[in-house]
């Protein structure tokens, strides 16, 4: 049961310079970024299939999930 | 010159004359373009002690070398002079079209001088450069103006203008371009308006000298595909600057009622998705960019149609004033842009003009019958009226929080959100020491843009103050302003993640001068200690007071929010100077040496 993270700028950096990452479906987001040593208050937005979503959403098998932090403000 | 205009305009708002002198190549080795060219003409031709709203100020609008070319995101115009708002530096950056035309009209800057007699617009056609009669167009908004101007010489000439706020000199009056891009910040708008100046219109069409067109166009399509390849180009397209809205609220950074909390407990009806199914019609964006950040909005509730809100405008105009309904952001928004007032400078004095309210300093005496509790949206409208018009309390308002709050006193100036006098932007720093240090050492006052680190202190710990931290914002404020400099805008390279050599295989190719970042950052420091030097020289006694917060950020922590009961301590504040001095070769009390001045290729200017 497998679920793919899309990143890039801070958050690639934490995952060993990688913009794809592997992760088990059934967790939250929140509890996810904490498995993988990231910091919840980092990520901006989380987006799957188009649609925005929480970071309690809880990851589903086979999802993609872009996971964006902001790093350069208004 | 290869990726210049070439030519300098002069144009002397007393006498009438208008003159054109080469781009001196010097300059553009040192400084670059842009806001370079801005600080270098500010500092060397303003002389010292000058009455911001005087004759012997100078009004300069910068193109940089990327301006009008095939970059994205080539844009960017600098407009930069001495600020009515602070009495120091004052540059502010702004999208659009207008630099695009500079270029074409073979201008890299353009330096309006003296005061005219009687109400103007300078018309500029190529080698056609005239100033027209404007006293039809006195009195009106900026996007009736706009309008009426496009309309008489047609769609392809670029228009920059002012509203009554320019005209009133408001200390924190904007320029306004392309009905919803603004110069936003340090009263360029004032300066333009005491000149008499209206607007200038600008057409061009000549080309752009490029040393190396086989590989400028190569760099230039590996840029566009970067973009369009980025991971998040769709989400940031889709929402903007206003994507942040939701996460500043999470984090603690979002300005609520007058920046007495991090945290809005009705943010939810401000964020970036609400905005955009409620009043979004469609996305805008600047010359050559492939991600436009502009949101076009329709406000049924008030019939009206706006570029915006972005985040900054609701932050300062929503959340910070206790308004949760976007519709109305974005109507006060529309008000202050007619108007031509800044947004930012604009929220913090109604914002801390209703804090006086709430705290009975304030009575409807004094507010002209205005019930200015937070929240009130037909107050924030009609005060914002007043403050363009200098009118009653607005009078004071247009003043600015610094000096409002010194002439009403009372404990006022703790809760007056400033640094150097310009009112701090769209992030509350009670407890994120990063961002605050950039807020306190900004070039022109309380401005996010120089250097955008709260990320970093989330990343490293958000009460940390280690000299790493100060290294980073330091960083920044050589490189993200080096943006501004070259003429085109940074958020490509920031939220999409751009790689940023890609930028100098392009600048290789436009210039024929090989630079790396490296040698960019350091006209980056350049600049940023010429524009040190002209605080220092300007204000006598300037100190490492200058750089002290609102004493909102390390006395009064948050009653509610993400940053309930947290706050910097004093101690910190002063810690984070110290390093910042240290790491900038600056003095104790802030002043760069001599011998810095010296190894930076500044002691002969600054002599």
């Amino acid at each position: 049961m497998t679920a793919t993270i899309l990143t890039s700028s801070v958050l690639k950096e934490l995952l060993d310079g990688k913009n794809e990452y592997e992760v088990e479906a059934g967790y939250s987001v929140r509890d996810t970024l904490l498995k993988l040593n990231i910091n919840p208050e980092l990520v901006a937005l989380v987006i799957v299939a188009g649609v925005q979503r929480s970071k309690d959403y809880i990851i589903q098998e086979k999802d993609v999930l872009k996971v964006m932090a902001i790093i350069g403000g208004g | 010159m290869n990726g210049y205009g070439g030519k300098i305009l002069r144009v002397n708002l007393t006498t009438g004359k208008i003159a054109k002198e080469p781009t001196p190549v010097e300059v553009a080795r040192d400084f670059i373009g842009g806001r370079g060219f801005g600080a270098y003409y500010l500092f060397k031709e303003v002389p010292q002690g000058a009455d911001p709203l005087g004759p012997l100020n100078k009004l300069i609008i910068s193109s940089g070398p990327m301006s009008g070319l095939m970059i994205p995101g080539a844009g960017k115009c600098d407009f930069t002079t001495k600020s009515p708002l602070t009495g120091g530096y004052a540059s502010a950056s702004m999208g659009g079209h207008f630099t695009a035309e500079m270029k074409y009209a073979g201008l890299d800057s353009i330096i309006l001088e003296g005061i005219s007699s009687k109400p103007v617009y300078l018309f500029i056609d190529i080698e056609k450069i005239e100033l027209r009669d404007a006293s039809e167009y006195w009195g009106q908004g900026t996007i009736e103006v706009e309008k009426q101007l496009k309309e008489k010489f047609g769609e392809e000439f670029q228009i920059a203008v002012i509203g009554p706020g320019g005209e009133n000199a408001v200390s924190y009056a904007c320029i306004n371009h392309d009905f919803g891009r603004q110069a936003g910040r340090g009263g360029v708008g004032a300066v333009m308006g005491i000149k008499k100046v209206k607007a200038i219109v600008i057409h061009g069409t000549n080309s752009i000298p490029v040393a190396d067109t086989k590989t400028y166009r190569q760099a230039g399509k590996a840029l566009y595909k970067a973009c369009k390849d980025a991971s998040f180009l769709a989400e940031w397209t889709r929402y903007g600057t206003t994507v942040v809205t939701s996460w500043c609220d999470e984090v603690g950074a979002l300005p609520t009622r007058n920046f007495s909390a991090g945290s809005f407990e009705d943010g939810k009806n401000l964020y970036g998705p609400v905005m955009r199914e409620k009043i979004v019609i469609t996305d805008k964006g600047c010359f050559g960019c492939p991600s436009p950040c502009g949101k076009y909005s329709r406000s049924k509730k008030y019939d009206s149609y706006v570029e915006g809100p972005e985040y900054e405008t609701i932050g300062l105009l929503g959340s910070n004033l206790g308004i949760s309904d976007i519709e109305a952001v974005a109507q006060a928004n529309l008000l202050a842009d007619d108007a031509g007032i800044d947004t930012i400078s604009a929220g913090n004095a109604i914002g801390w003009a209703m804090e006086c309210y709430e705290k009975g300093i304030l009575t409807r005496e004094d507010t002209d019958g205005l019930d200015l509790h937070f929240g009130n949206i037909e107050a924030t409208f009609e005060l914002l009226g007043k403050i363009s018009r200098k009118e009653g309390l607005g009078a004071l308002l247009a003043e600015g929080v610094k000096k409002a709050s010194q002439k009403i006193g009372k404990g006022t100036e703790k809760f007056a959100i400033h640094v150097k006098g310009m009112e701090q932007s769209g992030y509350a720093t009670h407890n994120a020491t990063a961002m605050l240090l950039a807020y306190m050492t900004c070039d022109v006052g309380a401005h996010h843009n120089r250097s955008w680190a709260i990320t970093y202190d989330i990343q490293v710990g958000r009460d940390l103050v280690v000299p790493e931290k100060v290294a980073r914002v330091i960083w920044l404020q050589n490189f993200r302003p080096m943006f501004d400099v070259l003429g085109g805008c940074r958020l490509q390279w920031v939220e999409l993640g751009i790689d940023r050599e890609l930028y100098i295989t392009a600048l290789d190719a436009i210039t024929g001068i090989h630079r790396s970042w490296d040698d960019y950052e350091k006209v980056g420091e350049r600049i940023w200690n010429l524009t040190r030097m002209f605080w220092v020289r300007e204000n006598a006694g300037f100190d490492r007071s200058w750089d002290m917060p609102s004493p909102r950020f390390y006395e009064e922590a948050p009653e509610s929010g993400a940053t309930k009961g947290q706050i910097t301590k004093i101690e910190d504040v002063h810690r984070l100077l110290d390093m910042y001095y240290e790491q900038r070769g600056w003095s104790n009390e802030g002043l760069p040496t001599s011998d810095r001045l010296v190894e930076l290729n500044l002691a002969e200017l600054v002599a």
